[in-house]
């Protein structure tokens, strides 16, 4: 009993010592970050505190939460705000999520902005408890909350666009979707993935995969499983690679430089926050500019005039998109900015489900 | 005793000697002094202190007091590597060989000869047979251990010893798993020893052996030496007189009670191992309401493998009947419930629950039995007031009922578990060495209560390796080798010496196969 | 355990104490090289660990860590490892909440129908393990862990659209259960207390009259202290095995309950995990005793809840996952110590009590006894 309890107790604390080792990173940043938040305030306009809530991974994440944090440093440099950031925890409940915001709108924060839709049900008991406060959510949508804000995008535009660059940049006619869990938003980058690529080519392949499943959406922080998944599509014929799974992107990089085949990155140019010898593989990214969404929400409260209801963040308003940092696009770019201004315009409707 | 006797010849000596553990004294004024070139033998009960001395001696353990010299230098032993580094080698009783290496591999283990980066086996090869000519140990360094047999296993021990260069040799209890050709053998290697000028320390409580080889003989009781003698003087009665510190008590029972009321019948019983060797093998026999039966043995010939099979722990074939009832495919706690009490052999493993306070002790084994338990619960007041019984009856020497069963020395915990299995008036006691590490006086108690119960019509299946008590208690003798029974003895003619040639299977005076 | 003692209780508490100190004293070390004053940190996390809409979440969340324990120490007490307790409760928490969901019963029974829905799929999951072991000879420790893996992909895959689920809010979830199968709960003055809490209390009260009062409880942990001599004193421990197993399994069923029947109605990818693993290291803190584990499980949920405030006040709040992996490794170390203290202790009092012939030739006096 005792010798096996101690050989328990090591594992248990090994996780834990993991997990902490996880957060750690990112956490030192938002510190750092937040501490220099109350001495800057430049510019004009009435001075307002915005509070920050990130999803699991918070700031560092080199994919969604840092998004929503270039927005947050964009608005402190541009409109002098001063901010507050707290981040989530491993297998947290509601309750957790709950008392974050609280705790937010408590100490005078307004407004306040969730990043992920998993807070939506907090944020929903915790918008009523204070009318006063702004709320605003990115990626859901909370009804009858008359002052919470829902920040949404049109991630299958995007997707569709990279879904055109893909299926012209194949020579195989066999592309990948690697998705980080099997949740709905993630199968609207799929299905419009899927229909970019099918409009270049009615019979391209399209090989699809998911790293994992709810509730425990690991998929997302799983480079090893990235690239374990990459290898096996690019063995399979594959020759570009849609990684829409957040950290693991990285691992789908490593696969592609290892193959010498070409990956699209996702939420943010990851040709900008890739390590040096795995920019050459990463040709584009699909832009979800979660910071666009931030930043906008932010100026519109400091102007008195806050943004309210659904936002919808589509190619129109440059929510989504591309990107062509590294010049691996440059060829075919009259063809992406055709799709693109069809899609604007109308005259393309991309399917939000596969 | 003479110490005069202890010249600069002394290969080792042990002076004041005292090792004290939390709340027992197992060594206290060990004097011991071993001449060069001798087969000195330590004898003593179980639980005298013998091994506690060995540890010392090989370095296993530091004394709280005084002084180890070996050939005239003193030392001080942090580790065995200590007592290698002056030529002390041991033998353990069980063996410590890795199966799947070669006798080679198992031999240079731990002392691999050549530089860094190489073995060199050619040479290790050939000390050890150079070694093992000088010796006539016999060993060829090219079989997997796990093919030898249980001698052949000793002597690779006793050559591994021999190749670290040791000089004084300390066997613990080396005859206790061997037959006796295997005796014989060993026996010779020693002397064989002994004219090189090796020096043997024999840790042994089988008293005729001792006579048979050794040179001089300490004997150790209650954790000191009380005397150095000389073998050709003594008689092994005396010496066993000299053990136990006292006249021995007498366990002889006086009228028998032996009824024709079968309360025992074992038929055809056979136990196989994994490999389906047979490690009882066909034994059938039956005891009597009142009888107790003697099982005389060399201990691993099968004696607790025969008390799993009747106590339905090991799996067995053959026929288990308790009176009348067949309970050969019953489960242990029916059997249990029907009136088999136990007192098993190792009572640290099969006997107690060492964390658990006495009280609970007491309902292990009988936790479906009054006072033990009512319907599904534990009945905690009567099992504790007949724990009080238990301890007042039996003399166990505890200062309350609520502590753990660790906290009691050997043979109090012995006692409670004696009190325990002769409640609720069992019909069959199977009894592995009843009365072992428990001092005199519980011994005489523990053979009171046997003896009573024995004459209300209790029968009793007695294992024993004190041949005395055997012949003593017990109605009627068998002996076991190998798992079968092979021989049986009247105990009111049979002599010690006679039941011990039985046991190693030279018995010519055995009375034909049973 | 019947009759107190003053000196086992003190000795009791010594062992978590020790580890409790330790792992402060560890993690002020680290803030101070992060560059924080500890004391402010503790202090702002003790108080805001106090404040009423805090301490009920600290309460609810210790709700289910009492339960993961308690299933925990039900597989501990008889050196069985369930550390399948996570998969369990997440796949009963699902098929409850799917159960649930479709059904319409009168209040009390709906409810009933959940848990004994829950702690049957628990019990069936373990008992697998269990199954294993027994008869196929598979480790529990490694076919728990894999019956995690098995227990997600399968809540997972009953939690599409296509079979079970609902789709809200990008959110996939299971469809809320009707009202008539909420727990009631115990409004405060900082919101309101899972009635469940009432349920882990009983089943705590449970697990120490079944362990401590009856004879499958001896039987238990009679084969966890020593399974030859449980052997030897008529146990099945096969059937102990199955038994156990499948006694943890269904409380391990319970533990997702208080959040599904108290606050989200429904199993969701939002639904919490890992509880089960919390479950070990309290169970280890608690040193399997059910007030232990109370203790444990509160502190565990303070320490959960109050972290929140370091992130506001610019503090790593990883700094408590460094403290509770201090604890379980600290109060392990501190209970085989206090252990061989008190055995040695409790050897010397037997023989000083006694005197004589156990320590005949003791030089001092054994003035030893009298320590603690």
């Amino acid at each position: 009993m005792r010798r096996v309890t101690s050989l328990f107790a090591v594992m248990a604390a090994a996780s834990m010592a993991l997990a902490a080792c996880g957060g750690g990173s990112s956490d030192s940043t938002s510190t750092a970050s937040s501490g220099g938040a109350s001495s800057a305030a430049a510019g004009g306009g009435e001075k307002i505190k915005v509070g920050l809530a990130y999803d699991i991974g918070g700031r560092g994440d080199k994919s969604f939460n840092d998004s929503a944090a270039a927005g947050l440093d964009k608005a402190k440099a541009d409109l002098g705000v001063e901010f507050k950031e707290l981040s989530a925890t491993q297998g947290e409940t509601d309750a957790d999520k709950e008392a974050r915001l609280k705790l937010l709108a408590q100490g005078g924060y307004n407004p306040v902005i969730a990043v992920g839709f998993l807070y939506g049900g907090s944020m929903k008991k915790v918008a009523a408890a204070f009318p006063n406060t702004q709320f605003a959510i990115v990626d859901s949508v909370v009804e009858g909350a008359p002052n919470v804000t829902g920040l949404t995008f049109a991630e299958h535009e995007g997707s569709y666009l990279v879904g055109v660059a893909a299926a012209l940049k194949s020579k195989s006619g066999n592309v990948g979707y690697i998705g980080g869990c099997l949740i709905p938003l993630l199968q609207k980058f799929e299905a419009g993935f899927v229909a970019g690529a099918k409009s270049v080519k009615a019979d391209i392949k399209i090989q699809v995969k998911y790293l994992s499943n709810p509730p425990d959406c690991k998929g997302f922080n799983d480079p090893a499983s990235g690239t374990e998944t990459a290898n096996g599509m690019y063995d399979a014929g594959a020759d570009v690679i849609f990684a829409a799974a957040g950290g693991s992107g990285t691992g789908v990089f490593q696969s592609a430089k290892a193959k010498t085949k070409l990956a699209i990155g996702v939420d943010s140019d990851q040709y900008e926050s890739a390590a040096a010898d795995l920019k050459p593989v990463v040709m584009t990214s699909m832009l979800k500019r979660v910071d666009v969404a931030v930043f906008e929400y932010i100026k519109a409260a400091q102007a008195g005039s806050p943004l309210t209801g659904v936002q919808v963040f589509d190619l129109k308003k440059d929510g989504v998109g591309y990107s062509a940092s590294g010049g691996q696009v440059d060829d075919i770019k009259a063809q992406l900015e055709d799709a693109k201004g069809k899609i604007v315009a109308g005259s393309v409707k991309v399917p939000d489900k596969p | 005793m003479t110490e005069s006797e202890s010249t600069p010849h002394a290969a080792v000596r042990l002076q004041g000697i005292t090792k004290r553990f939390p709340g027992v004294v197992a060594n206290h004024d060990i004097d011991l002094t071993v001449v060069s070139g001798t087969v000195h033998a330590l004898c003593g009960e179980n639980g005298a202190g013998k091994s506690t001395l060995m540890k010392i001696l090989y370095g296993m353990q530091k004394p709280d007091e005084g002084t180890i010299e070996v050939e005239g230098r003193q030392v001080a032993f942090h580790s065995p590597s200590d007592a290698i580094a002056v030529g002390i080698g041991m033998v353990h009783q069980h063996f410590k060989l890795a199966d799947n290496f070669t006798v080679l591999e198992n031999v240079i283990l731990g002392s691999e000869p050549g530089s860094a980066f190489g073995l060199d086996l050619d040479a290790a090869r050939r000390r050890i047979l150079e070694i093992s000519d000088r010796y006539g140990l016999d060993v060829d360094p090219d079989p997997v251990v796990a093919e030898l047999g249980v001698g052949d296993r000793q002597r690779v021990e006793i050559l591994k010893a021999l190749y670290r260069g040791a000089r004084i040799l300390i066997l613990d209890e080396p005859t206790a798993v061997l037959v006796p050709q295997e005796v014989d053998e060993l026996f010779a290697a020693l002397n064989e020893l002994k004219a090189e000028g090796l020096t043997v320390v024999f840790i042994s409580h089988k008293l005729d052996e001792v006579r048979k080889i050794a040179d001089a003989i300490t004997v150790i009781r209650r954790g000191t030496t009380v005397a150095t003698v000389d073998p050709r003087e003594v008689t092994t009665r005396q010496l066993a007189e000299l053990m136990v510190g006292s006249e021995l008590p007498s366990p002889q029972t006086t009228s028998s009670t032996v009824t024709d009321r079968p309360v025992l019948t074992v038929e055809n019983l056979t136990v196989t191992d994994a490999d389906g060797r047979a490690l009882i093998d066909d034994v059938s026999f039956t005891i009597h309401a009142g009888e107790v039966l003697g099982i005389a043995g060399v201990e691993g010939n099968g004696q607790a493998e025969l008390v799993d099979a009747i106590m339905g722990i090991r799996a067995s074939t053959g026929r288990v009947l308790l009176e009348s009832d067949d309970i050969s495919n019953e489960s242990t706690r029916h059997r249990r419930e029907a009136g088999v009490a136990f007192i098993p052999e190792d009572r640290i493993r099969q006997g107690l629950l060492l964390e658990a306070p006495l009280w609970e002790n007491r309902v292990l084994g009988h936790q479906t039995t009054e006072p033990n338990s009512k319907g599904g619960l534990i009945d905690r007041r009567h099992a504790r007031a007949d724990t009080q019984r238990i301890v007042a009856d039996y003399d166990v020497r505890t200062p309350s009922i609520d502590v753990t069963a660790s906290a009691l020395s050997g043979g109090n915990q012995q006692k409670l578990i004696v009190g325990r299995e002769m409640s609720g008036q069992p019909r069959l006691l199977l009894a592995a060495h009843p009365t072992r590490g428990v001092d005199v006086g519980a011994q005489a108690a523990i053979w009171d209560h046997l003896r009573h119960a024995r004459a209300q019509g209790l029968a009793v299946l007695l294992i024993s390796a004190d041949l005395d008590e055997l012949i003593g208690l017990s109605d009627s003798l068998r002996v076991i080798l190998r798992g079968r029974l092979v021989a049986q003895a009247d105990p009111a003619t049979v002599t010690p010496e006679d039941l011990g040639s039985a046991m190693t299977g030279a018995g010519a005076r055995a009375e034909g196969a049973a | 355990m019947s009759r107190f003692d003053p000196r086992r209780a003190g000795m009791a508490l010594v062992a978590p104490a020790m580890a409790f100190v330790v792992a402060v004293a560890l993690s002020s070390v680290v803030l101070v090289v992060a560059g924080h004053a500890p004391m402010t940190a503790f202090r702002s996390m003790f108080d805001f660990g106090v404040q009423p809409d805090n301490v009920v979440n600290i309460v609810n969340k210790a709700s289910g860590y009492y339960l993961s324990a308690l299933a925990v120490a039900i597989g501990f007490r008889m050196n069985l490892f369930n550390i399948g307790v996570d998969g369990q409760y997440r796949l009963a928490a699902m098929c409850a909440a799917v159960i649930g969901a479709a059904v319409a019963l009168p209040g009390p029974l709906h409810i009933l129908l959940i848990v004994v829905v829950a702690v049957i799929v628990g019990a069936i999951w373990a008992g697998i393990a269990g199954y294993l072991k027994v008869y196929r000879g598979v480790s529990e420790v490694i076919s728990t862990i894999m019956l995690n893996y098995i227990g997600t992909a399968l809540a997972a895959w009953m939690l599409t659209p296509a079979v079970f689920a609902t789709l809200e809010n990008n959110i996939v979830k299971t469809p809320d259960l009707p009202e008539s199968g909420w727990f009631p709960g115990f409004a405060t003055s900082g919101g309101e207390v899972y009635g469940f809490v009432v349920v882990s209390a009983l089943v705590g009260v449970g697990y120490w009259f079944l362990l401590g009062r009856t004879r499958f409880g001896f039987d238990l942990r009679a084969t966890g202290m020593s399974e030859p001599a449980a052997v030897a004193s008529g146990v099945d421990v096969k059937k102990m095995v199955v038994a156990s197993m499948l006694l943890s399994g269904g409380v391990a069923g319970l533990v997702g309950l208080p959040i599904l029947l108290g606050a989200s109605h429904s199993y969701g990818q939002d639904f919490p995990a890992g509880i089960g693993f919390t479950g070990i290291a309290i169970a280890l803190l608690g040193r399997n005793h059910p007030i232990g584990i109370a203790f444990a499980s509160v502190l565990w949920g303070f320490l959960d809840v109050s972290n929140q405030i370091l992130d506001l006040e610019g503090i790593p709040k990883e700094i408590v996952t460094i403290m509770q992996g201090t604890i379980v490794l600290a109060v392990v170390v501190a209970y085989e110590v206090v252990r061989r203290w008190r055995v040695n202790s409790e050897q010397r009092r037997v023989a000083a009590q006694l005197g004589g012939p156990q320590a005949p030739a003791a030089p001092g006096p054994a003035t030893t006894a009298g320590v603690a």
